[in-house]
């Protein structure tokens, strides 16, 4: 109480008056509360408020500047310091913008299957004399983007810091991740300033192919950066037609166009090219619509009609991919023929490119129909009767299988309502499926080990790239390949295909060659070595500014042809 | 005045006999015109009839894939909630969700109540340096926000029903632990149970008469509001794909797969979630109202 | 003051290390081999086992966790294994993202919460307190996940009004409270993220001003003529601490339990670190970010208490 006078003034407030320095010490401490509020809250956030302001002004692009925003399904930043992760994707839109390899792949057409071309290299060939020496003849005048000349003791390097640990740069993570390629070559040597050779453990016709995703990184950088991967990330330089700019971690790269590329026909035709990691679809759709981003990877097919109704493009091409199951070839009950065919005739594959809407196609064999080496192969043709005749003809009525599969991954299109109309589908032809769901790591740390260390599955549900032959059949169906050394996880073996295959690895005539692959993918299919289910249209939905974009028949793309028109958001 | 007489049969005014209920009595007269809480309590136990006689009652097979009949919207034919993304009945699979989710209610909370309790009766009976040691440790994982725990344990461990169970039990023994641990501390110290030992009575008589009978109540109280919170905690863990597997019916699932289908059906991809909100509410109304009732200070 | 101060400081500590046991010890929980995700499926055995080398997962589990509490101690917790960069500045950048939200969520929802539980309070058992605390039961069982969806279906995608995700329109680093156009990314996920904290404090309010002015005190004021509104101050300022501290927790709890709606705004923020780490089974990152978010909980919940006890000198705690 302090000093209130009792006298009765009526039931009014009393008057601030009576109590001074009450509401004195109380402005008083008001003022002080909120000074103190406001230094305690500025420091840090004023600087960093500033800071960000800063930035903004920096970061954000100039005026005019066009840029391309594309929405990635990989759920980080590929790396770009060389060989990229987060799968294909990763050499799609990292790997190709900033740099390039000997041996490019043409993406300028959609009509047919993107071919090899050159690259920093305009010829290559064996060596008449050896037929496990290549010799490559390197393309004049390339500079990097920091200004050093492409020459033949780089490209040497740059072959010998993914295959050799004493290499100065050698990079043990992405030596690992290039190994399946990088493991029939043997070394690479200088013969003159403008020509490399490479030597090859066996005979091996498909090195071209290995060396198209092999990149060529500026060593000078390297080198600057005193062979720290992790400095030299801050200041990356290829040859590529998009240049570094910033990168905001786990967030967004930014490249911008490099003006000087060597190939004028493939100059990026907008400024800047923003890549975003957005693993969910429905965010992916989000982001479309909402106009955040301007091409996006992978919509999920219920989304498609939304797209279509907000004026989105969305396009769809075959392409050498496959969703399929390996088979277990050593336990029951898939190491029988016959039930690999009822499998396969028990599937309804029309239901499933239904549910999907439209953005796969199905698949009767490991290439899709318009690949060049699909040839003629057996058709397993719908038919739940013959499945369940074959089934009892074999002795596996009920049949029980166990196939492992995942949640999500980098090709696995919608992974869980496709297994379970497979799972419905088969049950109806007599199999009797269970289904083991993890997430994408554990199913790769089983495809890497292989069925032996996994018997308890009939089958891994993993998508491949069957992009180019190595890739596409032979670690399928090879005895070398054998999980853990390969990618053969079901350990099939089969004495024709590996004749055949020998003798293409020693085939150095492409026509040649060709005819025999084919004959492999048939006897595959005859054999029945997967359970073919479908082949992923691989849709993209596209802002309508967007224009010029050719959809090329492979896992990669070119987004160089693009232009931006100018927006109506 | 009323006149008032001492000889035998005085007069008084006349006054209706108290009625003496009793603890629980007191608890039901209360309850009875809460009805609030009635109301919520008939929307809990039709919740758990219908979880319990999916089989009798859902319509359709949860299960039962269609492909034509994707994506319908609510009404659709014999569809009354329309259909998922596989063609299957919402309504069906909204039922035999419901036992999933309460199952995950349940389950962990009873485990938890059960173990943690003990823990914590114990801990206060005993007291000294296991006291310390069983509180020193719950008070260790109390230092996690409980999200993050059973997400992280759910996660690591690879996600599935049961690890799911095990991290939501692990999440809720800590508290249950404390408060069994601060009621048999308060009991521990009373004239009652000094006099009961000195009269030569078993620990375990002490704790079975005079301990449990005060630790119950707070901690049953606690138990029943951390089942909306179980419930709610499973479906986000279902959500982030770390609970059950497909094709088993549960909201939290339902809700994660559904998202891919917003544009297509919103109102049927916002069911799932809807039937979490509900349950999860009528679980907390009725948990306050019975502590209200029963007049627990926690 | 100051010995008990120096007494919870001292108690936290134990509980720190039992923090940084937990977080080492979760991950040796998990199945799978922590190489797989670094290495493409087919690569050798050999190769496995030079990897794993590299990163030191060969030795016995006790050197693993002396190794590496000595230098979570000196602020190194070492590398991703995605990425190659150093956990801790991509935990720290992360932090200060879900700080942003979380701090706007509690901030938000104690506005509002206050200001209606104040209200409710005072109308305690009647109608306008039932149909408040409806609201406070509401904010604590809805499935915040299933309101953010509902929340960007409405605002981002038919509206088109507030953008769906991310945290900027150019990235993190461009993202600024003091800009319309970056700072709008944040309001959907402090909403989404409020209505928890807005439950829960709503509750505290109402059950503190309610006991306040259930206090025979409260009647003498009025008898002595003191206004309303003096009285509703008073008990404000009664209840203040209490609900500052719940408040404060509350902040706390958001910052660890961020994940489901991090993922569901691609906020770049601890939580959507942390379920990415998860799902691509790098180690370090996630052993680095549960233990700086149990740390800040430690921490918060050491700063609430002594907090509390500053301004209230009734609660002290043997």
């Amino acid at each position: 109480m302090i000093g209130r006078s009792t006298k009765f003034v009526g039931w009014a407030k009393r008057p601030k008056a009576a109590c001074p320095r009450v509401s004195e010490a109380r402005s008083v401490v008001r003022s002080n509360a909120w000074a103190r509020a406001l230094r305690a809250l500025s420091p840090p956030y004023g600087v960093a408020a500033a800071l960000a302001l800063a930035a903004a002004a920096v970061a954000l692009p100039a005026h005019g500047e066009t840029v391309l925003r594309v929405a990635m399904t990989a759920g980080d930043i590929p790396d770009w310091t060389g060989q990229p992760d987060q799968g294909f994707e990763g050499y799609r839109f990292v790997g190709w913008s900033l740099y390039d390899a000997l041996v490019n792949w043409d993406l300028s057409r959609s009509d047919v299957e993107a071919p090899l071309t050159t690259g920093l290299a305009v010829k290559w060939g064996i060596d008449p004399a050896n037929n496990k020496r290549w010799i490559f003849e390197l393309r004049k005048g390339v500079k990097f983007h920091d200004g050093c000349d492409l020459d033949a003791d780089l490209v040497v390097w740059n072959i010998q810091r993914l295959i050799d640990d004493k290499t100065p740069g050698f990079h043990p993570v992405q030596y690992a991740r290039h190994r399946s390629r990088s493991i029939n070559v043997d070394h690479a040597e200088k013969i003159d300033a403008g020509t490399v050779a490479i030597y090859t453990k066996t005979p091996d016709s498909f090195l071209p192919y290995n060396v198209s995703v092999w990149y060529m990184i500026s060593k000078c950088a390297v080198e600057k950066a005193n062979y720290d991967y992790a400095a030299y990330a801050k200041a990356p330089a290829g040859t590529g037609p998009y240049k570094f700019d910033r990168v905001v971690v786990r967030e967004r790269l930014e490249l911008v166009k490099n003006a000087d590329y060597w190939d004028p026909k493939r100059v990026p035709r907008h400024d800047r090219l923003v890549l975003i990691p957005m693993p969910e679809a429905t965010t992916r759709a989000a982001a479309l619509i909402a106009g955040q981003v301007d091409f996006v990877e992978a919509p999920s097919p219920d989304t498609i009609p939304r797209l279509k109704s907000a004026g989105m493009q969305v396009i769809t091409l075959p392409y050498p991919h496959n969703w399929h199951y390996q088979l277990n070839f050593v336990e029951p009950p898939f190491n029988d023929v016959r039930v690999r065919r009822a499998a396969n005739h028990a599937l309804n594959r029309a239901e499933m490119v239904e549910m999907l809407a439209g953005v796969a196609q199905e698949g009767y064999a490991i290439y899709p129909p318009n690949a060049r080496l699909y040839g003629n192969p057996v058709k397993y043709e719908y038919d739940p009767a013959k499945a369940t005749a074959l089934l009892r003809e074999a002795g596996c009525y009920p049949c029980p299988v166990t196939f492992a599969i995942s949640t999500s991954g980098s090709g696995q299109m919608q992974p869980l309502p496709m297994n379970e109309l497979v799972k419905a589908q088969l049950e109806a032809a007599g199999f009797k499926v269970k289904l083991d769901v993890m997430d994408w790591n554990t199913l790769l740390d089983v495809s890497f080990k292989g069925r032996e260390k996994f018997p308890q599955y009939s089958g891994i549900n993993i998508s491949r790239a069957t992009q180019d032959p190595p890739n596409g059949i032979l670690r399928f169906v090879m005895k070398q390949q054998w999980g853990p050394a390969g990618g053969n996880w079901g350990w099939y073996f089969n004495q024709e295909i590996e004749d055949l295959v020998a003798e293409a690895m020693r085939t150095f005539d492409d026509e040649l060659r060709d005819i025999l692959m084919t004959k492999v993918h048939e006897v595959a299919s005859r054999e029945a070595v997967m359970l073919f289910v479908v082949h992923d249209l691989n849709p993209r939905a596209i802002s309508p500014r967007v224009k010029g974009f050719v959809q090329a028949q492979s896992w990669f793309q070119d987004l160089t042809p693009i232009t931006m028109a100018e927006s109506a958001k | 005045m009323t006149d008032v007489t001492l000889s035998s049969g005085f007069a008084a005014p006349a006054v209706a006999a108290i009625k003496v209920r009793g603890y629980w009595g007191t608890v039901g007269y209360r309850l009875r015109y809460d009805y609030v809480t009635l109301f919520f309590l008939a929307v809990v136990l039709l919740i758990v009839l219908a979880a319990i006689l999916a089989p009798l009652i859902a319509p359709f097979d949860p299960n039962k894939t269609s492909m034509v009949y994707r994506l319908k919207p609510i009404g659709f034919r014999d569809f009354r909630l329309g259909t998922d993304e596989l063609g299957r009945d919402m309504l069906s699979r909204l039922i035999w969700g419901g036992r999933m989710s309460l199952l995950m209610g349940l389950v962990p909370v009873a485990l938890a109540t059960a173990i943690g309790g003990t823990l914590g009766v114990v801990a206060g009976f005993v007291g000294g340096w296991l006291n310390m040691l069983i509180m020193r440790t719950v008070d260790i994982f109390y230092a996690f926000p409980s999200v993050l725990l059973a997400i992280a344990v759910s996660g690591v461990m690879g996600g599935g029903m049961v690890n799911g169970l095990i991290a939501l039990t692990l999440v809720f023994i800590p508290p249950l632990c404390r408060i069994a641990e601060t009621a048999t501390t308060q009991v521990r110290n009373l004239d009652f149970v000094e006099a009961a030992r000195a009269s030569g009575a078993s620990n375990g008589s002490i704790i079975a008469h005079h301990v449990l009978g005060n630790v119950l109540a707070p901690v049953l109280i606690y138990a029943s509001s951390l089942i909306s919170v179980s419930v709610l905690l499973s479906a986000g863990l279902s959500f982030l794909g770390l609970g059950v597997e497909p094709p088993t019916p549960d909201w939290g699932l339902m809700l994660s797969t559904l998202r891919q289908a917003i544009y297509v059906q919103p109102l049927v991809c916002a069911l799932p979630g809807a039937a979490i909100f509900i349950t999860s509410l009528s679980l907390n109304l009725v948990s306050d109202g019975l502590r209200h009732a029963m007049d627990v200070r926690i | 003051m100051w010995s008990y101060a120096g007494r919870r400081i001292l108690y936290a500590i134990p509980i720190a290390i039992g923090v940084t046991v937990i977080c080492f010890g979760l991950v040796f929980l998990a199945p799978g081999d922590p190489m797989v995700s670094l290495l493409p499926p087919d690569a050798s055995p050999a190769d496995v086992a030079y990897l794993r080398k590299l990163y030191g997962f060969d030795q016995p589990i006790p050197i693993q966790y002396a190794k590496w509490l000595i230098r979570a101690v000196t602020g190194d917790l070492g590398t991703s294994l995605q990425t190659g960069r150093p956990v801790i500045s991509e935990v720290s950048r992360a932090l200060s993202n879900t700080i942003v939200i979380s701090l706007g969520a509690v901030l938000l929802a104690f506005s509002l919460a206050f200001v209606l539980g104040t209200v409710a309070g005072y109308y305690a058992g009647r109608p306008a307190d039932r149909a408040l605390t409806a609201v406070s039961v509401v904010g604590v069982s809805v499935p915040n996940y299933w309101l953010g969806m509902v929340l960007i279906i409405v605002f981002s995608v038919e509206l088109g009004v507030l953008p769906a995700t991310g945290m900027g329109s150019a990235g993190s680093d461009t993202f600024s409270l003091f800009n319309w156009e970056q700072a709008r990314y944040a309001i959907l996920p402090v909403v989404t993220l409020s209505m928890v904290p807005l439950g829960i404090i709503m509750r505290n309010t109402r059950s503190a001003i309610a006991e306040v002015l259930a206090n025979d005190f409260v009647q003498t004021l009025r008898a002595k003529g003191l206004g309303e509104t003096m009285v509703v101050r008073h008990a404000v300022r009664n209840a203040f601490p209490q609900v500052l501290a719940v408040m404060g927790l509350q902040f706390g709890y958001l910052v660890g339990g961020s994940i489901l709606i991090e993922t569901i705004f691609t906020w770049p923020g601890t939580g959507f670190l942390l379920s990415k780490a998860i799902l691509t089974r790098d180690i370090p990152v996630l052993q680095g970010a549960i233990l700086v978010l149990a740390m800040c909980f430690v921490a918060t919940n050491l700063a609430v208490d002594l907090l509390q006890t500053a301004i209230d000198p009734r609660i002290r705690r043997a």
